[in-house]
């Protein structure tokens, strides 16, 4: 256990490496200039010459690039070239809040999701799988931008059921954070549902056909206990699976929806720093995301052995 | 925007040409496959022939008729705010997101069957593929498709790139895991004994059997791909305007929401019927290929 | 890159609209047409609380059009910018409601000597910063100097040629110039303008726009990046009397609708830049009131006429019709018909605009607002005349932004008649600043935020080899024309020397003008004192919320 975990440590790094260092030439060879960018529209030549000096975007790539790294290593991203603010604190600002947001998403997605999955492979070719199985569908198949924009105009404006953006730390107020945060968490959640109801119905409905619980059920287990014993359980796995994949696109993916509700996530971050040829921030923001990503796929492998002892750490099937 | 195909389809090895027979006799049997070919049929037929159904140039502007509601006298489904015939541009946009979701399946296959084939196939090459593949799916998707968009504006290849990119490692995944499945089956044992060489087999053998497989996972990247298109647009990262795209066509209404919501509707509505077709039909496929379930 | 857009087919039926639509444009029309200044729309600065019953506190919240760069008024560039710092950093001179300027900090306009290259500015005393250090004219000289001399500073062209700045004594700052420089005090009502605490400076330097202390009726509290800034009351305030909100919150939306969705459901009470799109619905609501202005900058196309080596170079001649050639310029002016796409890109609420001087200034003249008219026909002709292949294909590089977009796309329709075949290649926006700088462009769609000097407006953009000529144009006349106007003090003699500078820039064409936007901002009826002049800043530091609506 102790030298698989040694293991995985060590190709995270090598990602995380990989990742810098694609993240770092490829920001440097796009077309634009974040002096440029951030002299505005009628800068001095003098003026953008002194500020390029001043980001030491100056000095050749490889000097550039260690500079970065060993600051990186010490925890230290620089400065934000568009707001002259710490890239540290900017990122420390917006990680929680997509943070938040894709875990209630995501909370919303299992717990949709599995109800519907369930009750679709239970009610097998009843109505009440054609309901789950044709809301999946549809939530699968529209934009979820078209129904954000929807759900302000009608649930916000008109309606007045929920604040049409803005966000309130959870710290702060939970209650008041929840109010501003479901709608949001609400349509990110809904595809996900979607895609988590598909794999609970398909797995239960695997599992519930199969010869072993068959062969229980002939024994007078009563059907409740079949569900829960056998086929939440195997469906777990596949679900546990799905979320693993899911959330690490979640902390990069909800960029549509924090832009709609106005949220101050990460996403934003994302692409304006992209837009404004934000060097330091561009890089601090892939390698958080890429090490988002490899710490819950390490965390979903470890959790494969809680639910199921029966598969072994290294033997991970796809 | 990366999608997987639910529980990789159990791939039969046995005679190829029969099983096709009972694939095509099972799809023909489900009906709501038969919905979905149908929405795709027409989609497609539309969008393939939107230079001749669409009544006008999708970037003709009218100055005298903008905001024209759905049901005027020339304009079937009204106009945009430049007086741009919806109805025209809902054909072309449509042409677009499948140019945009075919060719993203067409980069996630030729990259990504390869790959998933040869890391299936020898294990010194998995490690590398794997990190490769790793890399891809932690690396921010957006910053791909803007950095793209950053070299030249923007456009329906760059869009389509980004989409393939972004699948790629699931492509690579699920070939993999065929590759691995097939590579202990009876039938590629037997040709191992008969010294036939590890391309052949990999051609000849695995191949062909994982091809439902990637046929199953090709019907799930194509409606990610048309979301996908319509999100960058959305972003402004997608197709580039003057060209029509339903992505474009929605963030456009966005704009002018509050004084006419028509101009939206109806991209969002092919967009939901295309991704409809595509997910009805992609289901029937698996059902199809999968030996298990009855006749 | 594979698979670029096809050219659609132009069908017959887009001849025929333009032609008729042409038709009946032209029948309207004279050579000359004089453009009604302002525009089809009245503006609305607001006005300050009378005698409104206002309450004392209260937070506001202003949904902000987009995140601003640093907040140090020395090397911020966004406008956005001058929003938030108008509300903690007062400056030496204001503009006022009919776009004069009027002292602040400062206790009178500055005294400019015979020359012109002496210019005393005599400055408050008795006041102190946000931060408690006492406020003077040394106190300003360094932050004068700090605008002047930072090498990272975005104001220093702004400042002019300024040889020394001293403070003579406790209330007297003196500007000394190696040539006379009118526009100074212009410059010194916007963020040149700024003086910011020593202290803060001594303590910050480079640092200080993570949290600036200055003179204003709000002191900063923090900054969430994309999210918001804060700022609350500042006690010390020499004026405190009259500020009446406890706390102001600017809360970044830079999506048009939100901007308006929010307003609309009350979760903020003021926003800037509202959509044409949503502002007649807002308007129509009777919980907001719409405050508009004109523009003084504008939107234009940019014609590479020499920017072969980056702006800021000496010029080289480019080898294409439309750089070599002045009737094929004047020919494409005359291809666009300002009036039509203006108002439908932007739902009448945009004004079509002809030259680098805002019609609302006192710079303006009749010349400078003379329009030349929709003319295809004579498009056509100077095309035939210049020996030139109809259609001229040309192309445009435009920021991949929805309503510049959306301009362009009616711009290719309107000069299809005139002879050309307009190429929209949209271009992501810091990729076209690289693009605009280095003169990789044939035609450019770009625009200018506007400054109330018109030196502000067109040396920089026009002279030769200045630093912001993208298109690299040149002439000596120009040249001659701008260095006088920018070097006397009498405004109606500026104003002839302007109108003739745009006399010659509409026969040479090396920027076609567009349209001027207008600043529109909404707010909420609970509250009152919210104001916005012409240069579009939304003030804040004494608003207040009307008695009984604190919600």
């Amino acid at each position: 256990m102790l030298r698989y975990l040694f293991h995985r440590l060590w190709q995270s790094a090598v990602t995380l490496v990989l990742a810098s260092i694609v993240v770092f030439v490829g920001v440097r060879a796009l077309p634009g200039d974040p002096a440029l960018a951030m002299a505005g529209e009628n800068a001095d030549p003098a003026t953008i010459k002194a500020i390029r000096a001043q980001l030491g975007l100056d000095q050749s790539l490889p000097v550039q690039y260690l500079r970065f790294a060993g600051h990186a290593l010490t925890g230290d991203f620089g400065k934000s070239t568009a707001t002259g603010m710490p890239v540290n604190q900017m990122i420390g600002a917006t990680l929680p809040v997509t943070i938040q947001l894709a875990l209630y998403a995501m909370a919303i997605a299992v717990l949709a999701g599995m109800t519907a999955g369930v009750v679709a492979a239970v009610f097998r070719g009843r109505w009440p799988e054609w309901a789950a199985n044709g809301f999946s569908l549809l939530a699968l198949s529209v934009p979820t931008f078209w129904v954000g924009i929807l759900a302000i105009l009608y649930l916000s404006v008109q309606l007045g059921w929920f604040p049409a953006s803005g966000y309130v730390a959870l710290s702060e107020n939970p209650l008041r954070w929840m109010y501003y945060l479901t709608l949001p968490a609400l349509i990110l959640g809904i595809s996900h549902a979607a895609v988590i109801q598909r794999q609970t119905r398909a797995s239960m409905v695997g599992t519930l056909t199969a010869d072993f619980v068959r062969t229980a059920r002939a024994k007078g287990l009563g059907s409740g206990a079949v569900i829960l014993r056998y086929g939440l359980r195997n469906s777990l796995i596949v679900v546990t699976t799905v979320i693993g994949l899911q959330l690490g696109g979640l902390i990069a993916g909800g960029v549509v929806t924090e832009r709609i509700f106005s949220l101050p996530g990460m996403g934003k971050l994302t692409l304006d720093s992209v837009f404004t040829r934000d060097y330091p921030v561009i890089q601090a923001v892939v390698l958080v995301v890429t090490a988002a990503y490899i710490v819950i796929n390490l965390l979903i492998d470890l959790l494969y052995t809680a639910i199921d002892p029966r598969i072994r750490v290294s033997g991970r099937a796809q | 925007m990366t999608a997987i195909a639910e529980t990789p389809a159990e791939t039969p090895v046995a005679n190829l040409g029969r099983v096709r027979g009972r694939v095509v006799r099972k799809l023909l049997h489900n009906p709501m496959g038969l919905v979905g070919g149908a929405l795709l049929l027409i989609v497609i037929l539309a969008g393939v022939l939107a230079p001749w159904l669409a009544p006008y140039s999708p970037t003709e502007v009218h100055f005298s008729t903008p905001f024209q509601q759905p049901g005027t006298v020339g304009f079937a489904l009204g106009t945009d705010d430049l007086g741009r015939d919806v109805l025209s541009r809902v054909l072309y946009g449509a042409r677009a997101s499948f140019e945009v979701g075919v060719l993203s399946v067409l980069l996630a296959v030729v990259v990504g069957v390869p790959l998933g084939l040869l890391s299936g196939y020898w294990h010194w090459l998995d490690t590398l593929v794997s990190r490769l593949a790793d890399l891809m799916l932690a690396f921010p998707f957006l910053i791909l498709a803007v950095g793209l968009a950053a070299i030249n504006g923007g456009g329906l290849g760059n869009a389509a790139i980004a989409l393939g990119i972004a699948n790629i490692p699931t492509m690579i995944r699920v070939v993999r895991a065929e590759t691995l499945r097939l590579k202990d089956t009876d039938f590629v044992l037997a040709a191992h004994t008969m010294d036939a060489g590890a391309w052949r087999i990999l051609g000849q053998h695995i191949l062909p059997n994982a091809l439902s497989a990637i046929i199953v996972q090709a019907t799930v990247i194509m409606p990610a791909a048309v979301l996908g298109e319509a999100v960058l647009s959305f972003l402004g990262l997608g197709i580039q305007p003057p060209k029509p795209s339903l992505g474009i066509m929605l963030s456009d209404a966005q704009q002018y929401l509050f004084r006419t919501p028509w101009p939206a509707v109806f991209p969002g509505i092919v967009i939901a019927l295309i991704c409809l077709g595509f997910n009805l039909f992609g289901d029937a496929l698996r059902d199809a290929l999968d030996p298990k379930t009855g006749k | 890159m594979f698979l670029r857009c096809s050219k659609f087919p132009r069908g017959a039926p887009l001849r025929v609209a333009v032609i008729s639509l042409a038709a009946a444009m032209l029948a309207a029309c004279v050579p000359i047409q004089h453009l009604s200044v302002p525009g089809g729309h009245t503006d609305a600065y607001g006005a300050p609380i009378s005698n409104q019953q206002v309450s004392s506190g209260g937070t506001l919240v202003m949904g902000l059009s987009g995140d601003p760069d640093e907040l140090d008024p020395t090397t911020s560039s966004s406008s956005l910018t001058r929003n938030v710092l108008s509300a903690i950093c007062e400056k030496l001179y204001d503009t006022n409601a009919s776009g004069k300027i009027v002292p602040q900090l400062a206790t009178a306009l500055p005294t400019i000597s015979g020359d012109g290259r002496t210019v005393t500015i005599p400055v408050r005393t008795g006041i102190v910063f946000a931060d408690g250090t006492a406020f003077n004219a040394k106190a300003v000289r360094t932050s004068l100097w700090r605008h002047l001399t930072s090498a990272t500073s975005a104001r220093t062209s702004e400042m002019g040629p300024i040889d020394s700045i001293k403070a003579t004594d406790a209330t007297h700052v003196v500007l000394h110039f190696k040539r006379a420089f009118a526009p100074i005090t212009a410059a010194l009502a916007d963020r040149a303008g700024m003086i910011m605490s020593p202290t803060a400076l001594a303590a910050k330097g480079d640092n200080f726009g993570e949290s600036p202390v200055c003179v204003g009726p709000f002191k900063f509290v923090n900054r969430v990046p994309q999210t918001s800034i804060t700022v609350t009351r500042d006690p010390l305030y020499y004026d405190a009397a009259h500020v009446h909100l406890d706390k102001i919150i600017y809360r970044i939306m830079p999506d048009a609708n939100i901007r308006a969705a929010n307003l609309r459901s009350g979760d903020i009470q003021v926003a800037d830049t509202i959509s044409p799109q949503d502002v007649d619905v807002l308007d129509k609501d009777p919980k907001l009131k719409v405050l508009q202005s004109n523009y003084l900058g504008y939107r234009g196309i940019v014609i590479n006429t020499g920017n072969v080596d980056g702006a800021g170079k000496p010029p080289k001649a480019i080898n294409t019709p439309m750089a070599r050639d002045s009737r094929v310029r004047a020919a494409f002016a005359y291809s666009i018909d300002r009036k039509t796409s203006v108002n439908t890109v932007f739902n009448n609420w945009f004004d079509p605009a002809c030259s680098p001087i805002a019609p609302s200034t006192q710079y303006a003249s009749a010349a400078s607002n003379a329009c030349p008219a929709f003319n295809p026909q004579r498009s056509r002709q100077l095309l035939a005349a210049a020996g030139v292949h109809v259609p001229l294909k040309v192309t445009l590089k435009v920021a991949n932004t929805q309503d510049e977009l959306r301009y362009a796309e009616a711009l290719q329709a309107s000069v299809a008649e005139g002879g050309f075949d307009l190429q929209i290649v949209p271009v992501e926006y810091s990729t076209l600043l690289t693009m605009r700088k280095s003169g990789d462009f044939e035609l450019m769609q770009t625009g200018w935020s506007g400054r109330i000097d018109p030196d502000g407006n067109t040396t920089s953009f026009l002279a030769t080899a200045a630093s912001s000529n993208f298109g690299g144009f040149s002439s000596a006349q120009l040249d001659d024309l701008l260095a006088r106007a920018a070097e006397i003090t009498d405004t109606a003699k500026r104003a002839e020397l302007y109108g003739q500078a745009v006399k010659l820039i509409q026969r040479e064409n090396p920027i076609v003008y567009l349209y001027r936007m207008r600043n529109l901002t909404v707010y909420s009826t609970r509250v009152a004192g919210v104001e916005m002049y012409s240069d579009g800043l939304v003030r804040l530091g004494k608003a207040a919320f009307v008695s009984g609506q604190e919600g």
